[in-house]
């Protein structure tokens, strides 16, 4: 790993100082130390943001919760507050990764790595979740489905942090299914059946989740999604044996939110 | 070669270091402290291997910069046994033959010792989740459920003051 220099800010307004003198930032470091281990990323400045106390939490604000960028998967998954209005965040960070991956990572290192094969992702887009991005001089709120715009691409500025995850608490059924025999899952489905309709999303067999929306839950069609979907052909499979998954799952996720419960 | 001075405790002992930026925290256990009951193998964070509790959460050694334990509480497998002797989760292993080579040993070990902490009445279906990050070429996994199993119902007989063998 190559030399760097390590800023440990203790509020936002010092983190953004540190951002915008070309420093970078980590939080749980399970992405970002392996890739630098690898060397295909070397910076010269490191900001930690593990200390910065108005980071950490999840609060209900108006009609929305609120998840800070120090919040991890555990948290997340523990949260009441999740657990109530957002349950297919709390089914996708309790079965993530590893335990350990679980303990340390966060949701907001999760999407700004912007790994295609990401939980944290399709549960987000199903929930149509925003994120607050703050810069030394800027700030501004951003669908999620607008901030990720491929693999290990987002359109967060270098200089600007990611200060919270923002979620439209609503009325809705869901379900969040995912199949994973290695480290990372071979498919994952969040389906939410809300007042304006029913949204599906597919993630991990493509380069980035694909949404799918139809007008309610009996009108999914788990065949049509599957031939429909951005698949890659990778380690976890062939692309007919993707779109296999892919359908199985989606009729499972659709099976599993008619008998569940709301929320 | 840039450094940090660190303050932080290892195994109750306080430790005052200056570490390089790079450094692993598994290169500091190990190379630095001479705690070598911490595992290096696959250094990718998926194997187990390397876990050690920072502020009592299980981490992958391997994947976290020594650094970051500044100001934190850091447990490795030699501080888990006491002069009383073998922790539950411990003696577990040893009365289930929990272990065959005893290479992963040590990592699993921390990892049952935190489930057990969250969840002390685990079932066999949470354990093998909360294991789902911890390898094993010898055991076939079986005999280390069995363990964390056992250790859990001792440890709850030891509470509720009746004795356990
Ligand atoms: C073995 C393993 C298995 C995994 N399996 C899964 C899985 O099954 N499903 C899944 O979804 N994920 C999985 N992950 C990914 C895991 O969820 C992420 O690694 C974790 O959540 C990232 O959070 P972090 O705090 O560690 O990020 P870091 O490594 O600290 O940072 C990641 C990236 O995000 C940037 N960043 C971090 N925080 C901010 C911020 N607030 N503002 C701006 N930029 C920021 C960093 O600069 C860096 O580029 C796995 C990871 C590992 C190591």
């Amino acid at each position: 790993m190559a030399d760097f220099e390590l800023r440990r800010p203790t509020s936002v307004a010092e983190a953004v100082e540190h951002l915008a003198e070309g420093g970078l930032p980590y939080c749980g470091g399970t992405e970002l130390i392996p890739v630098m281990q690898l060397g295909l990323m070397a910076p010269d400045i490191l900001v930690d943001l593990k200390r910065i106390e108005p980071l950490g939490g999840i609060r209900e604000d108006a009609a929305e919760i609120v998840l800070g960028a120090r919040v991890t998967h555990d948290e997340t998954a523990a949260s009441p507050l999740v657990r109530r209005h957002a349950r297919v965040l709390a089914e996708a960070t309790s079965r993530l990764g590893n335990a350990r991956v679980r303990a340390t990572g966060t949701l907001a290192g999760n999407i700004c790595f912007a790994e295609p094969r990401s939980d944290v992702l399709t549960a987000l887009l199903a929930l149509e979740a925003r994120v607050d991005l703050r810069s030394a001089t800027d700030s501004r709120t951003v669908d999620v489905a607008d901030f990720v715009e491929g693999p290990f691409a987002t359109v967060r500025q270098e200089e600007e942090l990611l200060e919270a995850i923002r979620i439209p608490v609503r009325a809705s059924r869901s379900s969040y299914i995912r199949f994973q025999p290695g480290e990372y899952p071979t498919v994952t489905v969040a389906a939410v059946q809300g007042d304006g309709g029913c949204r599906v999303v597919v993630g991990a067999v493509g380069e980035i989740p694909g949404v799918f929306t139809f007008p309610s839950a009996e009108d999914v069609d788990a065949a049509e999604i599957a031939a429909q979907v951005d698949v890659t052909e990778d380690l976890g499979g062939r692309e007919d044996y993707k779109r296999h998954v892919t359908e199985v799952f989606v009729r499972r996720a659709m099976a599993q939110l008619a008998e569940g419960s709301a929320a | 070669m840039s450094e940090t001075l660190v303050r932080t405790t290892v195994n109750g002992r306080p430790v005052e270091a200056r570490i390089p930026n790079r450094m692993l925290l598994v290169e500091f256990l190990r190379d630095r402290l001479g705690l070598t009951g911490t595992k290096v193998s696959c250094g990718m964070q998926v194997c187990g291997a390397c876990t050690v509790f920072v502020d009592e959460r299980p981490v992958s050694s391997c994947g976290v910069l020594a650094c970051d334990i500044d100001g934190a509480d850091v447990v490795t497998v030699e501080g888990l046994a006491t002069d009383d002797g073998l922790t539950p989760v411990q003696q577990a292993f040893v009365d289930c033959s929990a272990l065959q080579c005893g290479f992963c040993t040590p990592g699993f070990v921390m990892m049952c010792t935190a489930l057990l902490r969250k969840t002390p009445n685990p079932t066999e279906e949470q354990v093998a989740h909360h294991l789902e990050g911890n390898l094993c070429r010898c055991t076939g996994y079986e005999p280390i459920v069995e363990a964390v199993m056992h250790a859990a119902e001792s440890m709850s007989s030891a509470e509720s003051g009746t004795r356990h063998d």
